[in-house]
């Protein structure tokens, strides 16, 4: 089905890729995010209303947003939240296992913001930063 | 009219594509949905529940011998595996969005693995964004009191001795008082705290602590600046302290920017009387390099007082001098290696010299000639090999 799909798509004279980079979503309702805000949300600072979810340790896609948005590696975000959970200031977004789960739960919930990879983009979200 | 090129491969693509692949695509769409519904929903169920309580914990085991018995960090030339090894659990229960109760039990080997309560508050958050906190709490003084026992959260293998070791106590009860001011791309935090302690293993009882921090951070640049005052009563070095005031003042700074670490600190300690004041910092640069981080460090402490000390009579002014004066310089050479998921190894070699006529602030280096104020040991040499975990 996959590879019925993609030469579908390469009939098209479009040019998908496999990733197509990360971007920040929030539900349908929500506006635009600036990149400030978006790294101080991701590490638990800022505008304590919104609900995060990251992508379960391990997902490339998480690896890639974090350095790009908030710059820390897996190790040291590792670091940082033990930090922020050890001194009582705050435990990690909760996280979700998938790109449709990211979706779900930031469509169900106008708080909510999450990543995913642009390519897994649809309707029921909307992208609120580019980084 | 233009003819569009375009369109005529997807006429013939779509014409090409079976109509099994549509129904396929159907219920691919349908199947889908379901799922993320599926998970929407398990996604709440545990979320309410996550909400309201987590379970962390942190553990590290250390290996730390020496080349000679000065008793630098506790090192000897025999090995030592319970002098920084140690197990925390964290429990933090959201009451509401706004309080909870934290509670962190530590166990030391230092201290017999005695179970005690380095955290244990309850704090609660204003409409306003401030935030108060009643309970057992970290005195706030260094860099890394908040979390000084989590070694995974910490570049080094531990904080510099001779900084870190100025303050005989790392918590106290009583509360405190913080604000974060929220700029574009940077937090400021005012912090005021209060309270009461004791210093452990000691006849020392700490009262009418007060002090105030303010701290900057950019997530890459952090600059700290605090003040902390105690009355102290009982007895120390053999001393009989009357409400004596100690004072502490402290400056630091870090850098990181994902590459390279950097961060120093520079504190002093003054108190009334006899017992000795302190000055002292270090430095730490560290580069990482994927899953290694280099690092090196240089730190110094010396007491700042002995003339009032040599200006007492004789018999006093030996004894005093030889037990209270301190001077020492520290090298350290180390590596921290993320081997694997929540783990960090930690190697080091610290070189501590520099000692002067002092025994370099190791109660266990015996004095070899008080006239001449001569020490057995002038410089001591402490290797490290240590794990931290977090879970």
């Amino acid at each position: 089905m996959k590879k019925l799909l993609s030469v579908f798509a390469l009939s098209l004279g479009v040019a998908f890729t496999a990733s197509a980079g990360v971007v920040v979503i929030g539900n349908n309702a929500a506006g635009d995010m600036s990149m400030s805000d978006a790294k101080k949300a991701f590490l638990g600072k800022g505008d304590n209303s919104l609900v995060v979810y990251e992508l379960d340790e391990g997902n490339g896609t998480r690896s890639e947003f974090h350095s790009t948005v908030t710059g820390k590696s897996d190790a040291q975000l590792k670091a940082f939240w033990s930090k922020q959970v050890f001194t009582g200031k705050g435990n990690p977004p909760a996280t979700v296992a998938s790109a449709a789960a990211m979706k779900a739960a930031v469509a169900s919930n106008p708080n909510a913001i999450g990543y995913i990879d642009e390519a897994d983009v649809d309707g029921t979200v909307k992208v609120i930063l580019k980084p | 009219m233009h003819f569009n090129v375009k369109a005529l491969p997807i006429a013939i693509s779509i014409a090409l594509v079976p109509a099994a692949a549509f129904a396929d695509e159907a219920t691919d769409a349908k199947v889908a949905k379901l799922e993320q519904q599926v998970q929407a929903l398990q996604a709440q169920q545990t979320k309410s529940l996550t909400e309201k309580f987590n379970f962390n914990g942190f553990i590290s085991g250390a290996y730390i011998s020496s080349d000679n018995d000065a008793g630098y960090n506790g090192a000897s030339s025999s090995a030592d595996f319970s002098q920084d090894s140690k197990i925390g659990f964290q429990g933090t229960f959201n009451i509401s969005n706004q309080t909870q109760a934290v509670l962190q039990l530590m166990m030391k080997g230092e201290n017999d693995w005695d179970v005690e309560a380095e955290w244990a508050y309850l704090s609660h958050r204003f409409d306003n964004g401030t935030k108060i906190r009643g309970g057992k709490l970290r005195v706030p003084l260094f860099m890394y009191s908040d979390y000084l026992d989590v070694g995974y959260a910490q570049p080094f293998a531990r904080p510099p001795t001779e900084v870190y070791d100025q303050v005989p106590f790392s918590s106290y009860t009583g509360g405190d008082i913080s604000y974060d001011f929220e700029f574009e791309d940077s937090t400021l935090t005012l912090q005021g705290f209060g309270g009461e302690s004791t210093v452990p293993n000691s006849d020392l009882d700490l009262s009418n602590i007060m002090g105030a921090n303010v701290s900057w951070t950019d997530l890459t640049w952090t600059f700290r600046a605090v003040y902390g005052q105690t009355d102290l009563d009982g007895e120390a070095n053999g001393l009989m302290i009357d409400n004596e005031q100690a004072v502490f003042n402290g400056l630091g700074g870090s850098f990181d920017n994902g590459s390279i670490i950097a961060v120093a600190e520079w504190t002093t300690v003054e108190i009334d009387g006899l017992l000795s004041d302190h000055e002292s910092g270090y430095l730490t640069v560290g580069y990482r390099i994927k899953s290694f981080t280099p690092y090196a460090t240089i730190a110094y402490v010396k007491t700042t007082d002995d003339d009032v000390r040599s200006n007492l009579p004789p018999q006093l002014a030996l004894p005093l001098s030889l037990g209270l004066n301190e001077k020492r310089t520290a090298y350290s050479l180390g590596l921290r290696w993320d081997a694997i998921d929540n783990v960090a190894i930690k190697f080091d070699l610290t070189y501590a010299t520099d000692f002067g006529d002092t025994h370099g602030g190791l109660d266990t280096n015996p004095v070899i000639n008080p006239f001449t104020k001569q020490f057995q040991f002038d410089d001591t040499l402490v290797y490290t090999v240590k794990f931290d975990a977090v879970f």
